[in-house]
């Protein structure tokens, strides 16, 4: 109260003071970003818990729904049962992370450049709209987000390619899909970091597709360094040609194994920092697919096995939507712009959770700026998921969808996530384990 | 006729059985997946009509067993492949039964059939008064070399041109035994259809091997492959520098085929010593190879079967043929006319048995000294992936040695070891190789480069300069190839193309070649060779529809191979693949062909040996036998244009 006085008098003294006292009360900034929902969860007018939003209610509820998803509602191509927000809770070693560290990240000249992160969200005030490089802030709190924990593996994960006309499943490939990341470790020793990493590697992807038959055995490994300025290293085995092809990494923007995915979009998004220009366009409440997996229609029929877990059903139009509930969640809204003006996306908007930094929703424009591709991906509470996963803190992606309005065409995703450390050994990682994996 | 011992080679699979026991592989906990396929595939060539009808079925099988003894992720795979080629019997009068048929072979002063050559034993007893010569007596040749059944040695690519042509037998060795090589190229009807069935060596098992970790307290791993397998050196496609651990069956579809398919399988330990990261490398593993399988060399394609590269499989069945039976040979023996000079041209000759051709094919036995062992060094460093290898092995082609045997001397009957004779033993050498691999990413041009290389000591090469007709050449090959990704968006919105080339380039260190009085005489082999290969691939449909374009350019050759395809994926489970093989160019090469190499002087003396009793050639020329060599296997394909049609399901 007594500062607020002060501010009347002083203004410009007072804006420094505040913004000291929000940087040397590290504690609250960092409940904030980690904790939105601890007092009160967001509500919209309109709005409530239980309601399914149709063609019918699209009209009175369009601004907490993104723009694509509300069109698709309009069209009569799918609804949106709208759940109870709840608090998908990181890991306390993340936020404990984020504590010891917050105070010496700091933003390079260039865009790609970071010093001081260890671990943890990198920036975890809130964003400001007059900051110009808030929207780069947000991309880094994704980018070293806790968004598959220390490592994780799909395991399996089913993409059926579909018509949206006419809902044929052209296409069904089954992957395993692993995630390592060997820096910025909070939770699994070794921490923060793997040693030895020569090449200071952040993190590896390792993908192998075990149907169907004219491509099973093929494996990616995509090596990403810490150096955010360094292009990824990839590699790709062809199990009919017995051996590992290196990628040129332009291969990123590339449609993936004939998906509408390339591998850009992986997990939302799968770039390097410095290949966009970001920009922070502000915080909104906007229902998300965040959900309880055990709560929801399952599918009976893709998947079965000995835990007697099963995958997200879809439906809707083309079977090309998750049959999921929603929750009204505080979203960043963040553009990125491709600085290589060849690359394919115009634009992409991204709908970053803020208390995960996950990307639920992004909406994906072409270069002449029209609507191209709507990806969502599916956010499952770990406790309410494979016993495994229960207490991990990780946003467990669980269900996605990349729809590629233009072509009518979408490619669907059924997950089963596992945070379980052996399921992604090191060895796993390397360009040797593709050889031997493979025939 | 060739009986055929069919003797099944499974001491390696019984080994592999004692091990399963000896680990306590327990399969109560286990994970067994199956998939494979059925296909037929046909081919149409352009001139012999149906070249190929295949119906194949193949069976691919893991069985995940988990921890098993030392070993964790432990699996059994295997891989079965059966098969049935009709165009043996739908296309007969080509490549099966009722192939081939009689054939005139030229001659200065007159062209004869086979077996009536214009020298023959007769001929040179009366004009010559040798009457102790061994040259072939028509009346007897018409008896145990009788004119059906054969075609003229590279008839189809060129004319007899003056130079040396005989007659190939090319039906199955069932039919007609003459010139098969026994355990080489001797398959019968059954086993050129069936070759999996009717193999000698279990093929129908492609593959069976037992696949585990054993994880070191260190955080490395040994990883163990015992068994029936491929084992894949090298980064590049079409043509092989480093990945020489298997043989290769060109048989199936020349080089034209997946090296996964073509390869031949064999019994192998292959352990891997995974060190993972250090302070250097951020992988870097070490393996050894042991193929202790008995030695099998590359099936290069019996003569009167589809494909036989470099025309190889009907030179020596031919040549195996005149050892055996003796023959006529076109254009040969220069004829004295009486009168001090000789009559125009060079005339049939009908040799004898045991004078000239294929005596033997000395196939190693299998003995530890015979087996063949590798070792790999792998690793990623920065941007960078290598390898380092090294491999002890038997060339799996064929080296024509001259003889070191005696053989009979047609003029007067005399049985010697002569110099410069065109008797051949078939060997398989001891290679010696020392290589390696790098690729690496450009990122200012987006492309990926991939380089190999490889030098060989130990391989063997014809040379008509030296007594035995051959010589060892240190070889260095190598490729450089760039594969780039790119977008052309106005017919490809979402999907990127493929464009991948390469350089393959092989140069003989110890190449010999020298003028003489008609021509170069020597090695007939490029001492240096460029081959340049091209692939743009593109995808549309969710990548369920992709035509391939590939170009493949010998440039010593003056060859090229153009390749369009298009792969439909119909569904998960049906694909359907048309393909459209074209070769461009007509170019044929002659060489010295050792008529003139006087291995039986003075009688083989030309007017250029200054000394008559001294073997050596003097360059006289024609396409065969050695011309095949510098066209290589492109131009000596030449006339195989292909339609290619592939139906397969899969599950």
């Amino acid at each position: 109260m007594k500062l607020s006085i002060y501010c009347a008098a002083l203004a410009a003294i007072c804006s420094t003071l505040t913004a000291t006292s929000s940087l040397g009360d590290p504690g609250d900034v960092v409940d904030k970003s980690f904790y939105p929902y601890r007092d009160s969860v967001p509500t919209a007018e309109g709005l409530s818990v239980g309601m399914v939003i149709d063609q019918t209610n699209i009209a009175s509820v369009k601004d907490s729904v993104d723009p694509a998803f509300a069109e698709y509602i309009s069209n009569g191509w799918t609804t949106i049962k709208v759940g109870e927000t709840t608090s998908f809770e990181l890991h306390p070693n993340y936020v404990k992370a984020t504590r010891d560290h917050m105070n010496n990240v700091k933003l390079g000249e260039q865009v790609g450049e970071i010093t001081g992160s260890v671990a943890g969200r990198p920036f975890p005030q809130e964003p400001d709209l007059d900051d110009p490089r808030a929207g780069e802030k947000l991309a880094w709190n994704y980018k070293f987000g806790y968004n598959w924990g220390d490592n994780a593996a799909i395991y399996p994960f089913y993409w059926t390619y579909r018509n949206l006309e006419t809902a044929k499943a052209e296409r069904q490939i089954k992957f395993n899909f692993h995630f390592l990341n060997y820096t910025h470790r909070v939770n699994q020793e070794p921490t923060p970091a793997i040693t030895p990493n020569p090449s200071n590697l952040f993190r590896a992807i390792y993908v192998q597709v075990l149907e169907p038959f004219d491509v099973k055995n093929t494996q990616l490994l995509i090596h990403r360094a810490e150096d955010d300025l360094q292009r990824d290293n990839s590699y790709l085995y062809l199990g009919f040609q017995r051996r590992v092809r290196r990628l040129a990494t332009g291969q990123v923007t590339d449609s993936f194994l004939g998906s509408d995915l390339m591998i850009e979009d992986f997990e939302g998004y799968n770039g390097r920092t410095s290949d966009m220009e970001w920009k922070y366009l502000g915080t909104r409440n906007v229902l998300l697919p965040f959900y309880n997996h055990n709560e929801m229609t399952l599918d009976q029929e893709t998947h079965s096995d000995d835990d007697g877990y099963q995958v997200i059903a879809f439906g809707g139009k083309g079977g090309c939507f998750p049959d999921i509930t929603w929750q009204l969640r505080k979203v960043y809204e963040v553009e990125a712009i491709p600085v290589d003006k060849n690359h394919p996306v115009g634009k992409r908007v991204f709908f970053m959770d803020a208390q995960t930094f996950t990307i639920p929703r992004t909406n994906i424009y072409d270069r002449a700026g029209k609507l191209w591709k709507s990806f969502l991906i599916g956010q499952a509470h770990p406790d309410h998921h494979l016993p495994i996963n229960k207490g991990t803190g990780v946003s467990i992606d669980d269900s996605f969808m990349m729809l590629d309005v233009q072509a009518g065409h979408c490619t669907t995703g059924q997950f089963k996530g596992q945070v379980d450390p052996s399921l992604n050994p090191t060895s796993l990682f390397t360009v040797q384990n593709m050889r031997a994996t493979g025939k | 006729m060739i009986s055929n011992t069919r003797k099944r080679y499974s001491p390696s699979l019984g080994l592999m059985t004692m091990l399963l026991c000896t680990i306590g592989v327990n399969s109560a906990a286990d994970d067994t997946e199956w998939s494979g396929f059925s296909e037929a595939v046909t081919h149409y060539r352009d001139g012999p009509g149906l070249s190929k009808a295949r119906v194949g079925f193949q069976l691919e099988g893991l069985k995940f067993i988990g921890d098993a003894g030392i070993f964790s992720n432990f699996s059994i795979n295997g891989t079965l492949r059966l098969s049935y080629d009709g165009v043996y019997d739908l296309n007969d009068d080509e490549f099966g039964d009722e192939a081939g048929g009689p054939i005139i072979l030229e001659g200065g002063l007159v062209n004869t059939p086979h077996g009536q050559g214009f020298v023959n034993g007769p001929v040179v007893a009366g004009a010559l008064g040798l009457v102790n010569n061994a040259f072939a007596d028509p009346a007897v040749l018409a008896m145990t070399n009788p004119n059906q059944g054969l075609r003229v040695l590279g008839d189809h690519l060129h004319p007899q041109a003056g130079g040396v042509g005989f007659g190939v037998p090319v039906r199955p060795c069932d039919t007609d035994s003459r010139g098969c090589l026994r355990d080489y190229m001797d398959a019968d009807k059954d086993e050129l259809a069936a070759p999996e069935i009717f193999s000698d060596r279990l093929d129908f098992i492609r593959e069976l091997y037992i696949d585990g970790t054993i994880p070191l307290k260190s955080g490395q791993q040994i990883d163990v492959r015992l068994g029936k397998q491929q084992v894949v050196w090298g980064r590049t496609d079409l043509f092989r520098v480093l990945d020489v651990i298997n043989p290769v069956d060109f048989s199936r579809n020349n080089i034209y085929d997946e090296l996964e398919d073509i390869r031949i399988p064999m019994w192998i330990l292959h352990t891997e010593y995974r060190m993972g990261s250090n302070e250097v490398f951020d992988d870097i593993n070490l393996s050894m190879v042991w193929n202790f399988d008995k030695f099998r060399p590359s099936n290069l394609g019996q003569c009167g079967t589809p494909n036989a590269i470099l025309d190889a499989g009907c030179f020596f069945r031919g040549m195996k043929n005149l050892w055996e039976n003796g023959g006529t040979v076109s254009n040969f023996a220069a004829v004295p006319d009486g009168a001090g000079g000789t009559l125009p041209g060079l005339q049939t000759t009908d040799f004898g048995p045991n004078q000239i051709g294929i005596r033997n094919v000395d196939l190693p036995d299998w003995s530890l000294s015979n087996t063949q062992l590798g070792f790999k060094l792998e690793g990623v460093i920065q941007d960078f992936t290598f390898s380092l290898n090294a491999l002890m092995f038997r060339s799996h082609l064929p080296s024509l040695r001259g003889s070191d045997f005696e053989s009979v001397n047609a003029f007067t009957g005399e049985s010697a070891v002569f110099d410069h004779l065109i008797a051949f033993d078939v060997a398989f050498p001891r290679v010696k190789l020392l290589g390696g691999s790098l690729d690496y990413y450009a990122q200012s041009i987006d492309t990926v480069f991939r380089m190999e290389a490889a030098y060989t000591s130990g391989e063997e090469f014809a040379n008509t300069i030296q007594p035995r007709l051959f010589s060892e050449s240190d070889v260095v090959r190598y490729v450089i190839g760039a594969d780039r990704n790119f977008f052309m968006r106005a017919i490809n919105k979402n999907r990127a193309f493929l464009l991948s080339m390469q350089v393959f380039g092989q140069h003989l260190l110890d190449h010999e070649t020298q003028s003489a009085a008609f021509g170069t005489i020597g090695m007939p082999d490029w001492e240096e060779n460029w081959i340049a290969t091209a692939l743009l691939k593109g995808w549309w449909m969710n990548d369920r529809l992709s035509p391939q374009l590939i170009l493949a350019h010998d440039f010593r050759g003056e060859a090229t191979t153009v390749e369009a395809s298009m792969d439909w994926l119909i569904s998960d489970n049906w694909q359907f693949i048309v393909k459209a093989n074209v070769k461009l160019g007509d170019k044929q090469f002659q060489f010295d062909d050792c008529r003139t190499c006087n291995p039986w002087g003075p009688f083989t003396a030309t007017p250029a040996h200054a000394d008559p009793f001294q073997s050596g050639s003097v360059g006289l020329q024609g396409f065969e036998p050695l011309g095949r060599f510098r066209s290589g296997p492109i131009g000596m394909a030449q006339e195989e244009d292909e339609i290619q049609i592939t139906v397969r399901y899969r599950f």
